[in-house]
């Protein structure tokens, strides 16, 4: 089990680590529009501000997504979570994680933390509802001992919202 | 370039089969005896297709560049008293000068002239469809005076060259965003302004980069070439694989694998793409090659996995 607080995982491999260093400086040169990476020493775990798109329901809404890299990033996919409080959307739960396809099935080495961040943002702009998934309780329940959200096995059925 | 071979290999085949039926029509009538022996002249290897009834045929011409050429000939039923139809790729056709004695190896040899004319002309192409960023244009016509050049921030150049005097100044048209940005009026301007600097003596896009002040697009496949040392790994973002104890020789090697689709062409090292490949589940292994789809286009793509 891994944990999403306290990270025991392995260190980032060479490959790891090279590639997200020309991620990050490819960010600060040229950041997706209306997030902010949160500067620390950290590679391996990013904190990023996001806030809400103006004229969506999340409009001036400041968030937190935290992601954790694992030791073989981009082969795997980041961990992508929302810090407390995360945002009433009919698909991301109460403690934090979400449900979007290329977090998980869907990943492919393509991607970018800048590709996810902007897919995040246009899943809460297209809302129509501020409003938790209907197994919200039944889920964070579930995920009680500390979860990764990578290990539920997630249907993906609505690519409306 | 391939496509070409491959015809190439089947019509020469064809050519034998085509040169008997000939022989046996050349003894029925005076008319295929006379286009007989006249293509016998010229070559039965440069004959690339051939009508049926004789009437129809073309050739294969190697210009003094050696740029591939297909000369295509209609006769008439008085050949040859009537002179043949000449078509060809090119920017306008020469006059056929034809007498009675005159023979098809003479159409060859005017047509190679008309050809020994046109070398500027498509010098000066050949050197743009190199060196600059062509819109849609893999394989331009060879008659075809016109490119359509990238030039940046979603402006195009239409450039229309002059046959007669292909190293002069071009006519030369703006294609941008609606309305105009302010980096095509820049170029408009600039365009107008400089025009008087092109100069005969440099090449082409020497001469707009010049005139534009800024240096234009490169085609892509160009940049892959020169910048053969720096192709970075679509998957590891690194030109260079590390020096790795876990990675034995294969430390420090270069991009090794492209996805041969030709609108993505991603660059990886073999050793990223089948360890992203191994990772996931549609990927389907038959004895050393990895089956799967490029990450970035989806395209199927077949890794030789190369053991450590």
């Amino acid at each position: 089990m891994t944990s999403s607080s306290a990270p025991s995982r392995k260190a980032l491999s060479k490959i790891a680590t090279n590639r997200l260093q020309k991620e990050l400086v490819e960010w600060q040169m040229n950041p997706p529009t209306g997030f902010k990476h949160k500067v620390t020493d950290n590679l391996q775990r990013w904190v990023i501000e996001v806030i809400g798109a103006p004229g969506t329901l999340y409009a001036n809404d400041t968030y937190q997504l935290q992601v954790d890299f694992p030791e073989h990033y981009p082969m795997e996919s980041p961990q992508v979570i929302f810090l407390h409080p995360a945002p009433l959307h009919p698909h991301i739960y109460s403690n934090g994680h979400i449900c979007l396809d290329i977090l998980y099935d869907s990943w492919s080495p393509a991607m970018t933390v800048s590709s996810i961040c902007i897919s995040i943002l246009s899943m809460l702009s297209s809302s129509t509802e501020k409003q938790r998934p209907p197994d919200n309780d039944r889920y964070v329940k579930n995920c009680k001992n500390g979860r990764s959200p990578k290990e539920t096995r997630w249907w993906f059925h609505d690519d409306k919202v | 370039m391939m496509m070409m071979n491959t015809c190439g290999n089947n019509l020469s085949q064809e050519c034998i089969g085509v040169r008997e039926r000939c022989e046996e029509l050349a003894k029925s009538s005076s008319f295929y005896r006379i286009v007989y022996s006249e293509i016998e002249e010229i070559g039965w290897e440069l004959l690339r297709r051939l009508g049926g009834d004789l009437t129809f045929f073309s050739f294969h011409v190697l210009d003094k560049k050696r740029r591939a050429h297909i000369l295509e000939i209609q006769l008439h039923r008085d050949y040859p008293k009537s002179p043949p139809s000449v078509s060809a790729d090119v920017p306008y056709m020469f006059t056929l000068e034809w007498s009675t004695s005159s023979r098809l190896k003479d159409v060859m040899h005017q047509f190679q002239k008309h050809l020994d004319d046109l070398q500027d002309f498509w010098s000066v192409l050949d050197d743009i469809d190199k060196s600059l960023s062509v819109v849609d244009a893999k394989q331009p016509s060879r008659a075809s005076p016109v490119r359509r050049i990238h030039a940046g921030n979603d402006c195009i150049l239409v450039i229309h060259i002059n046959f007669d005097d292909p190293k002069s100044l071009p006519e030369c048209r703006f294609i941008g965003p609606v309305p105009p940005a302010t980096h095509m009026n820049n170029l408009h301007n600039l365009w107008r302004r400089n025009s008087k600097k092109w100069s005969k003596e440099v090449s082409f896009p020497e001469n707009l980069e010049c005139i534009l002040g800024t240096e234009l697009p490169k085609p892509p496949g160009l940049q892959e070439e020169d910048d053969h040392q720096q192709i970075e790994c679509g998957i590891c973002y690194a030109q260079f694989l590390p020096t790795d104890a876990e990675l034995g020789a294969r430390s420090g090697t270069r991009t090794d694998y492209t996805c041969e689709s030709i609108s993505c062409n991603k660059s990886f090292h073999s050793l990223c793409l089948t360890d992203w490949l191994r990772s996931i589940t549609t990927t389907r292994q038959s004895s050393d090659v990895l089956f799967g789809n490029c990450p970035y286009c989806s395209d199927p793509v077949a890794v030789k996995i190369n053991n450590k």
